[in-house]
């Protein structure tokens, strides 16, 4: 075997031999078994190594993470993204009305209390919920860093609650219900946008401003879920 | 360590295209969003969604004995740091990064740094202090814990999660040319460990 060569099969291997020194390997493969099979085992290691499988621990490490970054690791059924996109969605129009009903209340609320209350010195207590805690330290930043994923976000659920609309999956009761929630929590970001512009340090602006934006994401997201469960 | 975005890598094993790895589109983003206001939910199906990546990696990286640890201390700081995403790659790719600067800060602060580099083909029988198995007895995978520290950490970025040798190069602080070096070593070590 010749160790000039061997040692940059895998420099062949990996397309990064310059075009002269390509050229002269191959000449010299041509000659040399002991160098093609080196060069056949180094090529079965690396499909090997883009084989390998992820494998997830074997214990459920959640739990203790939820415990250190603060939250609850209930036992709620958690949902995985494919679950999600197939499994079947069994809301009412009644039930939908009444988480409407329930998101009216707390926009219009929220967005009242956002205007009224004055701002809150050093973030109160809100300011302790992992990233959020961000808002009391950089209190604009959170919205400008996140707004255009966003808004691409509820773009796209739009599109597919309006889809639902075209298709007939989602009745009129249920359009008008939906349509009328997210003109209030619009309405709602809009003056907590505009208290906000007014207030920009505030952390509870912010923190009010965050939650009516996740308010809506939620509310889209199940509506969403909801149109092509109805076929 | 600074976390910085992945650069113009393009991951062969790309986390957010895998699959049963990273979400994907829309649902992600909007979990992104919901974990960045606070929402626990969204973040435990991030969580679910990148665990098993972030596991193996840890795994393959630096010790099967402190990959759970190394983990949890991985989405804790993706947790706190979600604030700083600014979603100029995926997530995924964001989180794959951020796992790589713990694994890496970890492995320091262990002071379990055995012989790095080796220039002997034969790297595996090289490896100091480690328990004696048959090498007939020993897996791929187990034989890749076995490499000496840089050995194994320029192959599993290079081979099994794509980056160029000019980014392990700056991840690791050597230079490239010791990552080809280091690579190719272990590529012929791990020959003989081929099923």
């Amino acid at each position: 075997m010749n160790d000039t060569w061997t040692e940059r099969l895998s420099e062949y291997i990996d397309g990064t031999l310059p075009d002269a020194e390509r050229a002269a390997l191959e000449a010299h493969l041509a000659g040399c078994t002991a160098c093609r099979t080196t060069l056949d085992e180094l090529r079965r290691v690396v499909a090997r190594a883009r084989a390998l499988d992820d494998r997830p621990p074997a214990a459920d490490l959640w739990p203790a993470i939820a415990e250190q970054i603060g939250v609850s690791s209930g036992a709620h059924h958690v949902v995985s993204l494919a679950e999600r996109r197939t499994r079947r969605v069994t809301f009412t129009v009644l039930q939908l009305a009444a988480a409407a009903a329930v998101l009216l209340l707390l926009g219009s609320g929220g967005a009242y209390l956002a205007l009224r209350r004055p701002p809150v010195e050093g973030g109160g207590a809100i300011a302790q919920r992992g990233p959020a805690a961000d808002l009391t330290t950089s209190p604009v930043g959170w919205v400008q860093k996140t707004s255009s994923r966003y808004d691409a976000a509820v773009a796209e659920l739009q599109s597919a609650l309006e889809q639902g609309r075209a298709s007939g999956r989602l009745d009129s009761a249920t359009v008008r219900v939906l349509t009328q929630s997210l003109v209030t929590i619009d309405s709602a970001i809009v003056q907590a946008r505009r208290a906000l512009a007014a207030d920009p340090g505030s952390a509870y602006l912010n923190q009010h401003l965050a939650d009516t934006m996740r308010r809506k994401l939620e509310l889209l997201r199940r509506a969403s879920a909801l149109a092509p469960a109805r076929t | 360590m600074e976390l910085t975005s992945p650069g113009a890598a393009t991951l062969r094993r790309d986390p957010d295209q895998a699959t049963g790895g990273g979400g994907t589109g829309d649902a992600e983003t909007a979990d992104v969003a919901l974990a960045a206001s606070g929402d626990g939910r969204a973040f435990e199906r991030l969580y679910r969604s990148h665990v098993a990546r972030v596991h193996s990696l840890a795994r393959r990286m630096i010790n099967p004995d402190v990959a759970d640890d190394v983990t949890q201390d991985v989405f804790v700081r993706a947790w706190s740091k979600l604030g700083t995403f600014r979603g100029e790659a995926a997530f995924g790719t964001w989180l794959h990064r951020l796992a790589i600067n713990v694994i890496l800060a970890r492995r320091t602060t262990l002071g379990t740094e055995r012989g790095r580099y080796y220039d002997a083909e034969n790297v595996l029988d090289a490896v100091p202090g480690r328990p004696v198995v048959h090498e007939l007895s020993l897996d791929f995978q187990q034989a890749i814990g076995r490499l000496p520290d840089g050995a194994r950490e320029v192959f599993v970025l290079h081979d099994v999660e794509g980056y160029k040798h000019e980014e392990i190069a700056d991840m690791l602080g050597i230079v490239p040319g010791t990552s080809k070096s280091q690579l190719h070593h272990a590529r012929m070590a791990l020959r003989k460990y081929l099923e």
